[in-house]
């Protein structure tokens, strides 16, 4: 019988959601075209080549060695790409992804890639042209929802502040901004940096559909526990309280 | 704006208005306005994010950040101009009959949901930043609206000398 591997247990639409975001099974809900998400990363003018590093691997002669020969590299590795970043903030109310599951996304399904999370923000490296395939992949998923979640390079906060009154994440260095159109629009890369032209990542989700595609587990949605909208403890949450006992006792008696 | 005082002697009270979301320039103005027209007002201060008018940090500093430049508001008859994305606004009222005037100009300057909270929200004993910055002799009113390292001067705006009751913070 095939493997099939159970990412993270619990019946709530949080639980199968971050199963959804580890396994790599996401729903493509809009097209951004890679010239406009090679503007928006702002490491290098869309259509320019790929400054390198090294030379191709395949001029290089690479030593003999067993793990080499066992692994293939990536396309931005084979050609010797500088290592660039993306890095997303997301809005604690209700942002499809988190921090910890944008770097279990990264960590799973991207190949070469260096996830680093943090408390409301969460950076990918990687070679230049595998960067901007999974950052593509990330904007063009349900990962991401163009008014809670934007690419921020510096100066990121924003996760969680309230939001502004069009329902946008606040953004100190105003990147985004929201159309007369009710689409959404970038206006400057991820660190500040004007673009050439606005460009246009779509409309927002709705309340209620980003209540739905959330991992975020809130009292005022589905809960994670607690008093406040309690639910039925679930697999997880039973688990996890069992490691937290087991940690504490081990913790405070090692024998 | 001159303040009538009641005829009771009731104790100033302090309150916080905590809107659910970031406020606007146009929706400030309105809420400040509706909050300046109930009366009663001893004190002001807005308080929220700061909107800094160059990018302060990484490859882009220095940069202008225009979206946040001349964001004004005007307020008594004053124009003052916007620093910080608004986020709480902080009172003193001459007493508590006054609470219900700015729950309703609250009501109708907001369409999302806000919490009025009642508290010590102003010092009043001089810390040793203020005595460099005021000196000996102070005005207690003006004691915890500014942040210690701002300028008095661009931070602080005197709505009505008349009384002398109406001081607000940006």
């Amino acid at each position: 019988m095939a493997y099939t591997p159970q990412y993270y247990p619990g019946n709530t639409s949080v639980g199968a959601n971050r199963r959804k975001h580890m396994s790599g099974n996401l729903e493509k809900l809009r097209d951004i075209p890679e010239a406009d998400v090679v503007a928006i990363m702002g490491h290098r003018a869309p259509g320019a080549d790929y400054p390198s590093t090294h030379p191709p691997l395949k001029e290089m002669g690479e030593p003999d060695c067993p793990i080499r020969q066992l692994v293939e590299p990536t396309p931005g590795a084979a050609a010797g790409d500088r290592v660039r970043y993306s890095q997303f903030t997301d809005s604690m109310y209700f942002a499809p992804s988190i921090p910890y599951w944008r770097s279990y996304w990264a960590a799973i399904n991207c190949r070469g890639a260096d996830p680093g999370t943090l408390s409301g923000r969460q950076i990918i490296e990687a070679r230049e042209r595998d960067i901007e395939a999974y950052t593509k992949k990330l904007m063009d998923s349900e990962m991401t929802d163009v008014s809670r979640c934007s690419m921020r390079g510096c100066t990121v906060h924003g996760h969680s502040l309230r939001l502004e009154e069009n329902g946008m994440m606040f953004d100190m260095l105003a990147r985004t901004e929201m159309g007369a159109d009710g689409n959404v629009y970038y206006v400057k890369n991820q660190v500040g940096i004007p673009l050439d032209k606005k460009i246009n990542v779509g409309k927002p989700m709705s309340e209620e559909e980003l209540k739905k595609r959330t991992t975020i587990f809130r009292y005022d949605n589905i809960s994670f526990g607690g008093k406040v909208g309690a639910r039925k403890f679930d697999e997880a949450l039973e688990a996890l309280h069992h490691m937290w006992e087991l940690r504490t006792k081990w913790g405070f008696r090692p024998e | 704006m001159v303040t009538i005082k009641s005829d009771t002697d009731s104790e100033p009270v302090q309150v916080e208005i905590f809107p659910s979301r970031f406020l606007s320039p146009e929706t400030t103005q309105k809420l400040l306005n509706e909050i300046y027209k109930s009366g009663g007002i001893v004190r002001m201060m807005i308080q929220g994010p700061n909107l800094p008018r160059t990018v302060t940090y990484g490859p882009g500093k220095g940069l202008p950040i225009e979206e946040h430049r001349n964001l004004l508001v005007e307020v008594g008859g004053e124009v003052l101009e916007l620093r910080v994305k608004v986020g709480r606004i902080r009172l003193e009222l001459e007493g508590e009959e006054f609470l219900p005037g700015i729950q309703a100009a609250c009501e109708r300057a907001l369409p999302f949901g806000f919490q009025i909270k009642r508290g010590k929200f102003f010092r009043e004993i001089s810390t040793i930043s203020d005595y460099a910055k005021y000196g000996k002799d102070a005005d207690k009113r003006i004691l915890g609206l500014v942040d210690p390292r701002a300028k008095k001067e661009s931070a602080l705006a005197i709505l009505s000398e008349k009384d002398s009751d109406e001081k607000e913070e940006r």
